[in-house]
């Protein structure tokens, strides 16, 4: 886990997400201060490369995303606290993020959780995306 | 790339319900799109609304408080969709919500779409000429 919950955190991540569910046109100016050399580079990448309508509008879909990935997290946190054998381990992370993506390993769940096992080892922190490497390394044919 | 992962009625049950044989398969799945919404991917879960009433699925209810928690967006059936899901169930006989999975398939923006499935063959049909992954649970 990357934050710890204390006793206030479960309300806040009610209240989160309730307010990231609320839309409307209403909109606040901020004093925020980001790094001039980051506010430049969002600026480029919305002029030159239209990755978004403005750089406000590329700001805020990251500050939502970001958000909305903090409270799926404290969810399935809690979720992993009450119902243990619910948690996932690296071997079935590897395989859902292979299904997720119609990886061809998908098709050899052993494989991966083989892949997942050997990888953790030696990388206890590695990610499902590690692991989907690192089988289809193993599966190349020596060359 | 974004990615749209879609919930049928199966995976949403199995999502549920702690005791569902398949409930870790989803949650991981819950997990895997989480994780790379914190690196920025522009990854979402979204369950057609009519897929949502086959599956019982009553937000105001406490029983389905952890999918309720887990930010998975409702797909209206709106005019526009309402249309295509009416055509798809013509052409395909599928059920009201499986036409709407469809048209939500089919109306989708570019990039990739997955579908959370117990009927890999009744998505296909229903995605029509739209390339998509099937995940089958």
């Amino acid at each position: 886990m990357w934050y710890s919950l204390g006793v206030e955190a479960p309300a806040a991540i009610e209240r989160i997400s309730e307010l990231l569910d609320v839309g409307g046109p209403e909109t606040s100016n901020t004093s925020m201060r980001i790094p001039t050399a980051l506010r430049d580079a969002a600026a480029l990448a919305v002029r030159e490369l239209g990755v978004a309508p403005s750089a406000t509008a590329l700001t805020t879909a990251a500050l939502r995303s970001t958000l909305e990935a903090v409270v799926m997290q404290a969810v399935l946190d809690d979720h992993y606290e009450h119902h243990p054998q619910a948690r996932p381990d690296l071997g079935d992370l590897a395989v859902a993020a292979a299904e997720l993506d119609g990886h061809p390993l998908a098709a050899e769940p052993e494989r991966l959780r083989q892949a997942a096992a050997e990888i953790a080892v030696r990388h206890p922190d590695a990610s499902p995306d590690d692991v989907l490497l690192w089988a289809e390394a193993r599966a190349l044919p020596a060359a | 790339m974004s990615g749209l992962v879609v919930l049928d009625n199966e995976a949403i049950q199995a999502l549920a319900d702690p005791a569902h044989r398949k409930h870790r398969q989803v949650v991981s799945q819950a997990q895997v799109v989480a994780s790379r919404k914190r690196r920025a991917a522009a990854i979402e879960i979204v369950v057609p609304t009519a897929v949502r009433v086959e599956a019982g699925w009553d937000r105001t209810s406490p029983a389905w408080a952890f999918p309720n928690r887990l930010r998975i967006a409702d797909i209206p059936l709106d005019t526009a969709r309402a249309s295509a899901a009416a055509a798809i169930r013509h052409r395909t006989r599928v059920s009201v919500a499986d036409a709407h999975l469809g048209a939500v398939i089919q109306s989708a923006a570019p990039g990739q779409v997955t579908v959370v499935t117990s009927d890999p063959g009744d998505m296909r049909l229903v995605a029509g000429d739209r390339d998509i992954t099937v995940v089958a649970i």
